[in-house]
């Protein structure tokens, strides 16, 4: 990002309930456990993680999201590659 | 959506009290109680005063402790040896000095020469004064040092010039908290980074948004108060010593600018301003532009029956000693003034910090913010509110904002994460409530560090109309910090509506790196 870049960036109003497209790629907090998995809290949007291990929670991962309701901000999405470790 | 994740149980602590964790707040507590007491009824501002509430309320913690009270005093040594503390004397000692000896080569005189000059009057005063201030403290990166050199400098001269003393005050705090919030080399912007994870540069320019927004209102309210609060009366006499040649200190306060943008350490930034500023003190004080001579920037009094004592004699040398009565015998000048007016409030400072790890370690803290996390911050913008104002808190109960910052800042990180809120907003969210809570309430270290050098004005050399009834007492400033409390409104505005929001996945951050 430019200089003049990082003094515009996030000069906007952002909405608590970002919403995300199948197939769309994003790094996201491990925020919780959810059932057998993990989930993804961004905002007060939730992206369920079914498959994830449960130590994978406060690592930094890269998830692709396989599907997204937009009515009730919730989605479920695949563990792409870890990319921070969760802190011990 | 409320079930956000719960496990967040506080650690054991390492420090039990009878009472439970909360008994942890107790030093802290009975110090704050103290300088209520001290400052806000009694009116009385002597800091040593209140470097004996802070020994009291660490005795009376210790009495609470369970099982060996020797884990507790090693707690306090901890405390006391963190390097925040460290930071906040080499600010204070160095910009003292300065500060000091910029008074002494006539910069006061310089500045109610301009102002009268470019006839800025007294409802102008304080909205410019918040602006010096505000690039002051930006330049040099300590709010600190600005609240002492302004009150010692700019707070006489808008005195002189029938601006309204409550006002100014505000407004010189007003620009300490602009820079302490925005500049690179404040120690306040590095914590915040450097614990949410981001770099400093990414997060200066980030905050702009928030900060321009408070300022530009702040400004405004200056002006509005200033035309509509009275000043003082002060003699005209007083005024006849204006001089432009006071001016000419703006030259070392930029070297300590310049140096300190281009990223030079704060020691070295002031240091090379310190030495600018003695070389134009002798060099226009041998002139006679000046009114200043070496033994008013360091002296040695030395008593007759003293070995040396001929060296008041004696070439060069001799210009900075004195011969004086045994009595009398003292080291003097702006630089050991500059520098030991101060020594309360390191005292103060230790002690504080101190007080501060024996809550971080009791487990007080920690259990304040488990609660914040299972029970309040359940939506993000309610994570958010709960980040705003539980730093807002914490810096509005502890007087060094550094130290309130740093106990804070694990809780912000973790609150923040959960929502996935990025380490730009966080260290945002962390600073800005940080610096403005820091020089708004009585008991903050930057209202006693201006109150303190105010004091230092009564009777002093320089400002000899200087007298007791012209102290503004901190109880009587809160409301004029206009920008701390609008800096406040700004992040409460912007948590609610989204304003400056920010996801992990919107923007990483850069590697941390020190500017």
């Amino acid at each position: 990002m430019s200089r003049f870049g990082a003094f515009l960036a996030g000069l906007r109003f952002r909405t608590a309930t970002p919403a995300y497209e199948a197939g769309e790629t994003l790094d996201a907090y491990v925020t919780g456990r959810d059932g057998s998995g993990v989930r993804a809290r961004i905002g007060d949007t939730v992206l369920r993680l079914p498959d994830a291990d449960p130590a994978l929670v406060d690592a930094l991962v890269r998830l692709r999201v396989t599907s997204f309701d937009p009515e009730t901000h919730e989605g479920v999405a695949d563990v792409v590659e870890v990319v921070v470790e969760a802190e011990q | 959506m409320s079930d956000i994740e719960t496990d967040t149980d506080p650690p054991d602590p390492e420090l039990k009290f009878r009472g439970g964790p909360a008994a942890s707040a107790i030093p802290v507590a009975v110090f704050v109680v103290w300088a209520v007491v001290q400052s806000g009824l009694f009116g009385i501002g002597d800091t040593t005063g209140l470097v004996v509430g802070m020994l009291v309320g660490l005795i009376a913690g210790m009495l609470f402790v369970r099982g060996d009270w020797k884990t507790y005093a090693d707690v306090v040594f901890d405390g006391m040896t963190e390097r925040v503390a460290a930071t906040a004397i080499v600010a204070w000692l160095w910009a003292g000095m300065f500060a000091q000896t910029i008074q002494t080569g006539g910069f006061v005189d310089g500045l109610v020469w301009a102002a009268e000059a470019l006839s800025v009057g007294p409802a102008l005063f304080p909205a410019v004064t918040f602006l010096l201030a505000g690039l002051l403290a930006t330049g040099i990166g300590t709010g600190y040092g600005t609240a002492i050199a302004f009150t010692s400098l700019v707070f006489p001269a808008g005195l002189l010039v029938g601006a309204n003393p409550a006002l100014l005050f505000g407004a010189i705090l007003s620009g300490a908290v602009f820079g302490d919030n925005l500049a690179p080399v404040s120690d306040t912007t590095i914590v915040s980074a450097v614990t949410q994870n981001a770099d400093i540069g990414g997060v200066v320019a980030s905050r702009f948004k928030y900060a321009v927004v408070a300022a530009v209102l702040a400004f405004v309210a200056y002006l509005v108060a200033g035309s509509t609060l009275p000043g003082v009366d002060v003699t005209g006499d007083a005024v006849g010593g204006a001089t432009v040649w006071g001016l000419v200190h703006l030259l070392d306060i930029a070297v300590v600018i310049v140096l300190a943008v281009g990223g030079r350490h704060i020691i070295e930034a002031v240091s090379w301003g310190l030495i600018v500023a003695v070389a134009l003190n002798l060099a226009l004080g041998a002139a006679d532009a000046l009114s200043v001579t070496p033994a008013d920037m360091l002296v040695f009094r030395v008593p007759e029956t003293a070995p040396l004592d001929g060296l008041a004699s004696a070439p060069v040398v001799g210009a900075v000693v004195e011969t004086a009565p045994s009595a009398d015998a003292a080291v003097g000048g702006s630089l050991y003034v500059g520098a030991s007016g101060f020594f309360p409030l390191i005292v103060l400072t230790l002690l504080i910090v101190a007080g501060a790890k024996v809550m971080q370690r009791g487990g007080g803290f920690d259990a304040v913010l488990t609660l914040l996390l299972d029970r309040v911050a359940t939506t993000v913008r309610r994570a958010e509110l709960t980040m705003v104002l539980g730093t807002a808190l914490v810096n509005a109960m502890v007087t060094i904002n550094t130290a309130a910052e740093i106990a804070i800042a694990p809780y912000v990180r973790t609150l923040g994460r959960r929502f996935n809120v990025n380490g730009y907003r966080r260290a945002n969210i962390l600073d800005a409530n940080t610096s403005a809570l820091g020089y708004i309430f009585p008991w903050g270290g930057g209202v006693l560090a201006g109150y303190g050098a105010m004091q230092g004005l009564v009777g002093a050399e320089a400002t000899p109309w200087f007298t007791s009834a012209m102290v503004v007492n901190p109880v009587t400033v809160w409301p004029y910090v206009f920008h701390g409390w609008l800096l406040v409104a700004v992040f409460v505005v912007a948590a609610w509506t989204g304003y400056g929001r920010e996801y992990v996945a919107d923007r990483r951050s850069d590697e941390v790196s020190r500017v």
